[in-house]
């Protein structure tokens, strides 16, 4: 989860690393008693959870005789569709020069990777472009608690020494805060010394709980719905609603549906045992999108129980059109108790997302669905249970051996 | 085979839990099926002296190598505590390392990955399926029905879609000589790297097919890393930037590791990419024609 930038400030100014003194308010009379302390020119950066905010209008400079006008001006502003709902009043820096530090996580080495350079200031991805040479580069081993300051050395270079010990204070932040990435971008060199003119921190979702945080803001409510099931959801924009298990299998049946020219609604990973209730749910929620119109259950997995996944899909009662590929365990029993409702179940994910490309393709043709309904009982489907193409057998099995 | 046969007996942390229990029964069934080892003892702190499917439980992984002939281990313990599982092994001397857990915070990873290299042991995970290598052992959860024996490796982030081209391949009559789920985190032990090197000095091993996600770079350092004749497949053509799709590590961060440009950067090398995973049983046989 992204931390908003005054949270971000308030992790690594724990940590030692200087930033400009600054006021989070979350209406524009709120910046009144700052005014003396933010002194002649300060700046006002909206806390929106979007990138990008500087060019959308989200940061603006005021004095203190048009502070409040401009708070207020930046308070009725949307950033990108969000509204601002907070504001960091911050006093303006006297800026000579700017640098760039970042702390990523290297899949590559597996280690955290330490990058820095001197031509701060222009958008860190030209400068990697265009010269890539005034990047410098570390990875540190994961197992010391401070960085070696032959490592600081060989990052610095001629710049100032006194960015040594932010690197290492940023670096410690990296590690405690459980983050994948933790930026500072620009680094500045005032007059009164360094500071953290902006701050970015990425917290680990698999260790938001141990480091304190409750709900995960990156996630929309439907997401967080999904959360609470267990499952992982991601909303797309298209009429296919997508129900897998394993993010592996559902993002290929995902770009299938892209390959056979449909939109996938979402992507619903269900996880492990896929048991009768878990799958109901799985299918109210992606049923509940209303541009969902019809859905894509795949799954696949020795221990899947088919006649539990298919009894889940039946106790959904959802009003849109099912089609289902299923292989595990008990496949015959999930096929019976499905073909008996009336549900579509094929056999390979080529076919059932081939088959919900057509039936999307035909809708704009059709009767638009009614509103939410509850069905009554195996009226919404047709029952086309083709007949298996491949059904895997011994003898197939048998052929692989000494073969290839 | 790589990094273990029938000869490799298997231990596994967290021996008494439900997943851990569940699963030594199965690998335990496809051993008497094959005639390996298989899980010759469990780790359960604190339970010691139990038993499970007939496989002693110790407290420790030192107390199970003083009595067994172990050289690999499966880990089922939850996530607070795999990191640790993952070091104690390793400092007990064992060299695979299988980490089935998943949801471990990545600077934890980090650093039971980086001692269990200082220690030397191999880490295959987190948040993977294991291995298996038909008619030989099994070290994880994939389900062994769908495997036939044969000339081709695979290696992939994902675990059910790995099934998916392992279904494939033995529906289209091409066996597998190892299948390994390296993982689906950003930080993982062994990665396409690793486990392609030692499917260069595998001699059962004739060609591989590589199974990558979005996220990162590493399938391009994998498929490059090697002569062997390579079949890939990349998952996440359709999925949006900055939306992590399942997997911690399948998110396309920046402009980075976005399916479009890695299948471009595999293509380049002269890798061929399926753009269907019901494609590539052909694929793989086309290598096989035309001899490269």
């Amino acid at each position: 989860m992204k931390l908003r930038e005054y949270e971000a400030k308030n992790v690594i100014k724990a940590a030692g690393i200087p930033v400009p003194a600054g006021f989070l308010i979350r209406s524009p009379d709120e910046l009144t008693p700052h005014l003396d302390a933010l002194g002649t020119a300060f700046v006002l950066k909206a806390q929106v959870d979007v990138g990008g905010r500087g060019k959308a209008g989200g940061i603006l400079m005021a004095d203190k005789a048009t502070g409040t006008k401009v708070a207020k001006d930046l308070f009725a502003k949307q950033i990108k569709g969000l509204p601002v709902k907070e504001v960091l009043a911050e006093q303006k820096l006297d800026i000579k020069h700017e640098y760039y530090l970042s702390i990523t996580v290297d899949r590559s080495s597996r280690q955290p990777l330490i990058l820095f350079t001197e031509a701060g200031g222009v958008e860190i991805e030209v400068t990697a472009k265009e010269h890539p040479e005034l990047i410098r580069k570390v990875v540190a081993n994961p197992l010391m608690k401070d960085l070696p300051p032959f490592l600081i050395r060989e990052l610095l270079g001629n710049a100032p020494r006194e960015i040594g010990p932010v690197i290492n204070k940023l670096y410690k932040v990296f590690i405690e805060k459980d983050a994948l990435l933790a930026e500072i971008n620009p680094l500045v060199a005032t007059p009164n010394g360094i500071f953290a003119a902006d701050a970015k921190i990425i917290v680990d979702d698999n260790a938001l709980g141990r480091q304190g945080i409750t709900v995960n803001r990156d996630l929309s409510e439907r997401e967080r719905e999904a959360e609470k099931h267990g499952f992982s959801y991601v909303e797309l924009d298209g009429k296919i609603g997508v129900i897998g298990n394993g993010a592996g299998l559902t993002m290929a049946t995902l770009d299938l549906i892209e390959y056979y020219g449909g939109k996938a609604a979402n992507f619903l990973d269900v996880g492990g045992g896929a048991e009768s209730e878990r799958v109901k749910n799985a299918v109210r929620l992606v049923a509940s999108v209303p541009s969902v119109k019809v859905i894509v259950v795949n799954l696949l997995g020795g221990i899947t129980k088919c006649d539990e996944v298919a009894k889940g899909i039946i106790a959904a009662e959802i009003p849109q059109k099912v089609i289902v590929r299923l292989a595990g365990t008990n496949e015959a029993e999930g096929r019976r108790l499905l073909s008996e409702k009336g549900y579509e179940m094929l056999d390979t994910m080529d076919l059932v997302v081939k088959k919900a490309v057509e039936v999307t393709s035909e809708q704009p043709h059709q009767k638009k669905p009614g509103p939410w309904k509850k069905p009554n009982g195996g009226q919404h489907s047709v029952a086309v249970i083709t007949k298996p193409e491949s059904q895997p057998t011994s003898e197939m099995y048998q052929l692989g051996k000494g073969g290839m | 085979m790589i990094y273990g046969d029938k000869k490799t007996g298997v231990l596994v942390q967290g021996a008494t839990g439900k997943q851990g229990e569940f699963h030594i029964g199965l690998m335990n069934a496809y051993a008497q099926q094959v005639g390996g080892r298989g899980v010759v003892a469990g780790v359960t702190p604190g339970k010691g002296g139990q038993q499970v499917h007939g496989v002693p439980v110790y407290n420790t992984v030192k107390d199970a190598m003083k009595e067994h002939d172990i050289g690999a281990a499966v880990i089922f313990v939850p996530a607070g505590a795999a990191a640790d599982a993952i070091m104690e092994e390793a400092n007990a001397g064992i060299d695979t390392i299988v980490c089935i857990t998943e949801h471990i915070p990545v600077q934890d990873t980090m650093k039971a990955v980086a001692y269990a290299r200082m220690e030397g042991a191999s880490v295959i995970g987190p948040n993977c399926p294991g291995l298996l290598s038909p008619g030989e052992v099994k070290m994880g959860i994939m389900p062994s029905a769908l495997f036939t024996r044969g000339h081709v490796g695979v290696i992939s982030r994902s675990g059910t879609l790995t099934y998916e081209v392992v279904d494939e391949l033995t529906r289209a009559g091409i066996g597998q000589s190892t299948v390994v789920g390296i993982g689906g985190d950003p930080v993982i032990g062994q990665t396409f790297v690793d486990v392609m090197q030692r499917f260069e000095k595998d001699p059962e091993t004739k060609a591989v097919v590589l199974i990558g996600e979005v996220g990162g770079n590493l399938e391009e350092e994998g498929a490059t890393c090697t002569d062997l004749p390579i079949v890939s497949y990349i998952a996440g053509v359709s999925a949006p930037p900055d939306k992590r799709m399942g997997h911690a590590g399948a998110i396309v961060e920046g402009g980075e590791g976005d399916a479009k440009s890695k299948i471009a950067r595999l293509k380049k090398h002269g890798v061929p990419v399926a753009s269907r995973v019901s494609e590539i049983p052909e694929m793989v046989r086309e290598l096989f024609r035309c001899g490269c």
